[in-house]
């Protein structure tokens, strides 16, 4: 038919110009950063100069091993953790069970400026104050429901009398998770660490607020600069964080359907 | 039946403890005590520090109901956070609805990953490059000109507009991949039986695809509404003088004057609000979820 | 091996009553069914058996020591589960080898009990393949093999022949016979199907809404049962409702049935009696010979089914249809709506108290 046929091309252009809408940005921010002029002008000049000074920035040096860092734990912490609560809430039924499942999502739906000015309030009333350590608690709070929606939705394809199974066999329990349970759900235990890895690198807003001068992560210093001015050595950065980024989540598509399908 | 009985055998919450714990715990002390203790700030005229007095007053959040500036902001936040959806709705739904029923295979996989991954990147990084297109001897600027016969000036930085779209660029993904979830759910037999009974492609969208493709809408509008409300760093990077919003008046209260009994009231104040929103959709997502 | 003792056990799931006092002694080295519809108790008795789930009352024993509180893996059974439950990440030998691995066995035993297990099975050369590279009933097998490679000291299976398709499961049938008296393992397994109890098993326990109804030999459960739900459960049935007269019952509209087996019945209270179909004689009566006290009653055809070396003939008599099956030896084939006349021995009418 052929009006189908219009309708059609037509929405194939439409995604087509959706997907310039979305690209175009990052793509000019990071043609930019390989321009030799200081205020972006054109004709286009090419250069990597703006990379090289990021080298001798030790500021900026400093803030993306504590971004690395931290992400690398906050992966670690979230990813046995959240794994462990997954497991609990697939074998077991109890009373309570619906209200602990809803409390994973106030760290996701609450915006950010909140949880973070909450965390800031009471890790100075604590004592914690700001720093990494702050930052590392804030990170894998966030990171948690994410890693244990990851992990339960792969739980759902694991039968449970495989389970059983290898009880009736004599296997105790850490024999049982260790052998059978955790095998199976290895994509999911990755695809939650990649998720856990990404929101602790990209994380902004709780990292400002926990943030204090010397302990500081990449984002932070990103948006110290943005605010005194647009220096070209920004996109370097940021075109670097935007490759990392997207390399990490096609990486964890591998291993996680985001459309639900098969 | 056989099943039933086989997860009634499992049932007690001692055995689950030790695996539920350690994830909870942390979750208490990162998140749950510190919104506890955000609203019992909200409640005290100043920091609890050794050498300074403080007592409990109502008097912060007084303040949010006598100046007229919070309530102002509150509202523009509140409008900019609905601006910021209908634009995700327009494009965003018809966008999914493409990637579902027009595109098959792999090239739909490819198309959708590539949809959703700029939204997987750093927020931060993606406000900047907006910066780099929108303002004055941007790219923008720059491109018209070299197309159109007069000179023009475009600065849309600093402005109103721009942190729209900066906003619309970072959220959009969200409504995309919520209504491709349900879209891709909806049987293409429904939208053929449609047809089949005389209805236009107009009517078949209005009257069968549109109700069912709810839930994804209201799910995405839920997650772009609630955290733009609370935006402040796009405000102020795109915005400018003009980026002034509840939340950035939020984040002064703890980065430049100060005053964080007074930015926990205002907080408490979002949080309220951004639980009603979520209460009265939470049913609708219910169902979805 | 050891035989199984299972003593008052009941277990409730908040209200509703799954297992309700319910004794079976399991003898060594026997081969046991436990049938029921949906609903009766027979996989959570199973379960009960196999240690996933405790009894609320009751003992259960293996070999004589208490099980009722040690926790399955401590229990030494082995268990088919119905879908098979084999590891899908691991190949058929590592699937077979799990319960010895677990226990820590050195790996030269390993290896050498999984092959005789492999080949017991009919399996010997498909250790490499994995799961899904199988059939269904080679899974089965392999999930047999898995199960008995530890040398448990009971066999379980719940619904083992359940996803097989009809010509497999004769198979598997005799297969699982066959392996059972080569290894001598108690073994108990549960199902729906009533032929497959039937035929396989050495005792059968029936089960309904939590309670057994009647235990032993398929035969003597077929021959004798001592309720109407056994007689129509295990096997078909005509049943007749009166009252006990000493030698049979008394119908309603005031034919006399004579009843020579079963249970004996005080006279006056309510009874019923149980006639496999059988068992009964049908013709147009002519010629019937009234062999001294036999049964007879006079009906009409209403249906007639054809099932290659017998028929199936549907008879209506006084509100009530009755069931008859004859071997088609070249008799003469009965029409519908002909009036017939029945005609069975008291030795075949069991008497069942109501």
């Amino acid at each position: 038919m052929a009006t189908t046929r219009i309708l059609e091309w037509l929405g194939r252009l439409y995604i087509v110009l959706l997907l310039g809408f979305l690209y175009l940005p990052i793509i000019i921010m990071a043609a930019m950063s390989f321009n030799a002029s200081p205020f972006y002008q054109l004709p286009f000049e090419w250069t990597t100069d703006w990379y090289s000074s990021l080298w001798q920035n030790d500021q900026l040096i400093a803030a993306t091993w504590n971004s690395i860092e931290i992400a690398i734990i906050t992966t670690l912490i979230s990813t046995v953790l959240g794994s462990m609560a997954s497991l609990a809430l697939y074998r077991y039924e109890f009373r309570g069970k619906k209200l602990l499942q809803a409390l994973l999502f106030p760290p996701i739906a609450i915006p950010w400026l909140i949880t973070g000015t909450a965390m800031l309030i009471f890790f100075f009333g604590v004592g914690i104050g700001r720093g990494l350590v702050a930052i590392l608690l804030g990170h894998v709070a966030l990171a948690l429901p994410y890693v244990i929606v990851v992990v339960s939705a792969r739980l759902q394809t694991f039968a449970p009398e495989l389970e059983e199974a290898a009880r009736s066999l004599g296997a105790n329990q850490w024999q049982v998770t260790m052998r059978v349970t955790l095998p199976w759900i290895m994509p999911g235990v990755i695809a939650g660490g990649l998720f856990a890895f990404a929101v602790s690198f990209d994380q902004f807003v709780v990292s400002y607020f926990l943030s204090t001068p010397g302990q500081t992560t990449l984002p932070v210093e990103i948006y110290a600069a943005i605010r005194k001015g647009f220096t070209p050595e920004i996109n370097a950065v940021s075109t670097i964080i935007i490759a990392v980024s997207m390399a990490l989540m096609l990486l964890t598509a591998r291993f996680f359907k985001f459309g639900g399908e098969k | 039946m056989a099943d039933q009985l086989a997860i009634a055998s499992r049932r007690g919450l001692r055995p689950a403890l030790p695996l539920l714990l350690p994830a909870y715990l942390w979750l208490t002390v990162a998140i749950f005590l510190p919104l506890s203790a955000m609203v019992f700030f909200s409640f005290m005229t100043d920091l609890p520090l050794a050498g300074k007095e403080w007592s409990f007053t109502l008097g912060n959040y007084a303040a949010f109901f006598s100046q007229g500036l919070y309530s102002t902001l509150l509202i523009a936040s509140l409008r900019l956070g609905l601006e910021v959806t209908l634009w995700c709705v327009v494009i965003g739904y018809p966008a999914a609805y493409v990637l579902a029923k027009v595109l098959k295979g792999r090239s739909r996989e490819a198309i959708f990953l590539l949809v959703i991954l700029p939204f997987w990147s750093n927020g931060l990084v993606r406000i900047f490059s907006w910066a780099m297109v929108l303002r004055e001897g941007g790219i923008l600027d720059t491109a018209l000109n070299a197309v159109l016969p007069f000179k023009i000036n475009i600065d849309l930085m600093y402005s109103y507009p721009a942190v729209i779209i900066g906003l619309v660029h970072s959220y959009v993904p969200y409504m995309v991949l919520t209504c491709y979830l349900t879209l891709q759910a909806i049987d293409d037999s429904l939208i053929e039986a449609g047809r089949s009974l005389g209805a236009s492609r107009r009517q078949v969208l209005w009257r069968v695809i549109i109700p069912l493709s709810m839930p994804g809408l209201i799910a995405g509008a839920a997650l772009i509404f609630v955290p733009v409300v609370g935006s402040f760093m796009e405000p102020r990077i795109l915005g400018g003088r003009t980026g002034t919003f509840y939340g950035t008046v939020i984040e002064d209260q703890f980065v430049a004057v100060f005053n964080w009994p007074l930015g926990a009231a205002l907080s408490f104040i979002l949080l309220a609000v951004v639980l009603i929103i979520l209460a009265l959709a939470a049913p609708v997502l219910r169902r979805a979820g | 091996m050891a035989g199984v003792q299972v003593a008052n056990v009941s277990r409730s799931f908040g209200a509703h009553k799954a297992l309700d006092d319910v004794s079976i002694d399991f003898a060594d080295g026997g081969f046991y069914a436990l049938l029921g519809p949906s609903g009766s108790g027979k996989t959570t008795l199973l379960r009960q058996i196999a240690g996933f789930d405790f009894p609320d009352t009751g003992r259960i024993a293996i070999g004589g020591e208490s099980v009722e509180r040690v926790p399955v893996e401590k229990r030494r059974i082995g268990m088919v589960f119905q879908n098979y439950a084999l590891f899908p990440n691991m190949s058929v030998a590592d699937n077979v080898a799990f319960g010895l691995s677990v226990r820590g066995e050195p790996k030269a035993t390993i290896t050498a009990e999984v092959q005789r297990a492999l080949d017991l099975v009919q399996l010997g050369k498909l250790g490499a393949r994995k799961p899904h590279q199988l059939s269904g009933g080679q899974r089965q097998r392999v999930a047999l093999a898995r199960a008995i490679v530890t040398k448990p000291r009971v066999l379980l299976l719940d619904e083992p022949l359940g996803a097989l398709d009809k010509a497999l499961r004769v198979d598997m049938q005799i297969e699982l016979k066959r392996i059972q008296r080569e290894i001598g393992i108690t073994t108990i397994f549960v199902t729906h199907d009533q032929e497959e109890a039937l035929t396989m098993s050495d005792r059968v326990g029936i089960l309904r809404d939590g309670m057994l109804v009647q235990e032993g030999p398929p035969e003597e459960i077929y021959d004798r049962p001592q309720s109407e739900f056994a007689a129509t459960f295990l096997g078909d049935a005509n049943i007749f409702r009166g009252v006990a007269t000493g030698s049979g019952i008394k119908l309603q509209d005031g034919t006399m049935i004579q009843a020579s087996t079963g249970a004996s019945v005080p006279a006056g209270t309510e009874a019923s009696c149980a006639v496999r179909p059988e068992r009964i004689r049908i013709s147009t009566g002519a010629g019937i010979a009234e062999a001294g006290g036999a049964n007879v009653l006079k009906g009409k055809v209403s249906k007639r089914i054809f099932s290659g070396n017998n028929s199936t003939y549907f008879v209506d008599r006084d509100r009530q249809t009755l069931k008859v099956i004859v071997q088609n030896t070249g008799a003469e084939r009965l029409a519908e709506g002909e009036p017939v006349v029945l005609s069975w021995s008291p030795d075949s009418t069991v008497l069942i108290a109501a």
